[in-house]
């Protein structure tokens, strides 16, 4: 087990090396964070809308396109040099490649969330209130599910020639439970209401969550398989 | 060779204790055979080297002796054991060398091994990368990222990676490509290091020399298939070059 987890950690550490020395995935995603929360600013009519009850569903498709930049490229510089292929030819089982590459683009991701829930709090001046911390779980197991589809499906497409087309066409079907339960979710957080209004959501996403690990790591074996 | 061997194939060797076998080995990309029904039995200490021309399928061979890729048909075993071509410890036992370093660029050398390593489940990386790197002359290189070597470096770097777990088969494709003279003597003096007898190790090269001096079996291949093989003893360096274009343009 601790050979196993040495392995997840591994493949975790090397992939936010790699990213902290290119900066190839954040800068990406954050800038598209930034730009889409001004853009959002100033495209809403505030004499019609208030953007505050808007906000939740404009922060989870910020955090989806933003995310699809990062995450389509997760096996960009694996193909450089053959990597991918030198690491799939290790002892390392594949269900931790999988795992080690979906917890640091989830860690990626959950850092790009941060940013974009600040910049839309600056901008829509949202209150986070005092259920910051039900907030961080809803965006963290939203994210978590995201990526592990992500992650599987950027396997799929990095090895086609239309990949960064493919990607969104894959994955954005299977994201419908997380966008509503994460924008059900974080709406009633930001209008205040009570904790217990969250409970089921979060369970939605919990199961969601989980159910995206576990196909992605059953099924990952056979996407990179040749 | 006093006598020019027949240029017809010839059986490999079957023995019971064979490390490596191949049996009946197919694989085929679309339309295309690669391989097209190889078998090999190499025993412990043997070291073969595959000549053959561009296209004959000895990348895919050595994939998928490598366990990197699934053959269409056939099987390969370890030491008897078949690979299912899944997860397994026989992995720990293949070291390969492709013409791709399998190398992170951003990654240093240091890195790169260490990571290597792990995946490996090794425990001793402090000890052993090290040892490996003094083994390619590439001590003093340890902490520069592998982009900043040049192709010869990171060949020894990825000849490090690929003996760093100390396996007991080693793949070598094509390993001498762009070497600088230098860089090929050291890849020479490794090459050497493994014929210990405990290791088995399979070549492809177009680098007829070298891969005939390294070499106790010599198999052609062509088109997908073994073409000659036999041991390095009925060769000669010097009319090697001939024979060998004779097997190339009488195989079938």
């Amino acid at each position: 087990m601790s050979e196993y987890l040495g392995q997840v950690r591994a493949i975790v550490w090397k992939d936010l090396i790699l990213e902290f020395r290119t900066r190839e995935r954040v800068a990406a995603m954050g800038a598209f964070a930034v730009l889409a929360a001004v853009l959002f600013n100033y495209a809403i009519d505030r004499t019609a809308v208030r953007p505050q009850t808007i906000a939740s569903g404009l922060i989870w498709m910020t955090i989806v396109f933003g995310g699809l930049l990062g995450i389509g490229r997760t096996f960009h510089l694996e193909h450089e040099d053959g990597a991918l292929q030198g690491v799939l030819m290790t002892s390392a089982p594949k269900d931790a490649i999988f795992l080690g590459k979906t917890l640091a683009n989830f860690l990626l991701l959950y850092l790009v969330a941060i940013i974009v829930v600040a910049v839309f709090t600056l901008f829509f001046g949202l209150d986070l209130g005092p259920r910051l911390d039900l907030l961080a779980a809803v965006i963290a197991l939203g994210a978590l599910g995201f990526v592990a589809l992500g992650t599987l499906f950027s396997a799929v497409s990095s090895g086609t020639r239309m990949g960064e087309t493919l990607l969104p066409i894959l994955v954005f079907p299977l994201l419908l439970p997380m966008v509503v339960y994460g924008t059900q979710a974080t709406g009633r957080i930001l209008a205040a209401r009570p904790a217990a209004e969250v409970t089921a959501n979060l369970r939605m996403l919990t199961a969601f969550a989980l159910v995206a690990m576990a196909t992605g790591a059953g099924l990952f074996r056979y996407v990179v398989e040749e | 060779m006093s006598t020019a061997p027949s240029a017809a194939p010839a059986a490999p060797p079957r023995t019971a204790e064979a490390v490596l076998e191949a049996v009946d080995i197919v694989r085929v990309f679309g339309a295309v055979v690669a391989v097209g029904g190889i078998d090999l039995a190499l025993s412990e200490g043997s070291f073969l080297t595959i000549f053959g021309p561009n296209g004959a399928g000895k990348t895919s061979l050595l994939r998928v002796l490598a366990g990197g890729l699934r053959p269409t048909r056939g099987e390969v075993r370890i030491r008897g054991k078949k690979l299912d071509f899944g997860d397994g410890e026989w992995r720990r036992r293949i070291g390969v060398l492709s013409h791709q370093g399998f190398l992170y660029g951003h990654l240093t050398v240091e890195e790169n091994l260490r990571f290597y390593g792990t995946l490996f489940g090794l425990t001793d990386l402090s000890e052993r990368v090290p040892m490996r790197l003094e083994e390619v002359g590439l001590a003093d290189r340890a902490a520069f990222e592998v982009r900043q070597l040049s192709h010869g470096m990171r060949q020894r770097v990825a000849l490090a990676r690929a003996l760093l777990h100390d396996p007991d088969v080693v793949l070598l494709d094509e390993p001498y490509t762009g070497l600088d003279p230098y860089a090929a003597a050291v890849l020479r003096n490794v090459l050497v290091a493994l014929k210990d007898g405990r290791r088995t190790v399979v070549m492809v090269t177009h680098n007829l020399t070298e891969g005939l001096n390294l070499a106790d079996r010599v198999a052609i291949q062509v088109a997908g298939r073994i073409a000659w093989e036999g041991t390095r003893s009925e060769l000669v360096v010097d009319s090697f070059e001939r024979f060998y274009h004779r097997v190339v343009e009488e195989a079938p």
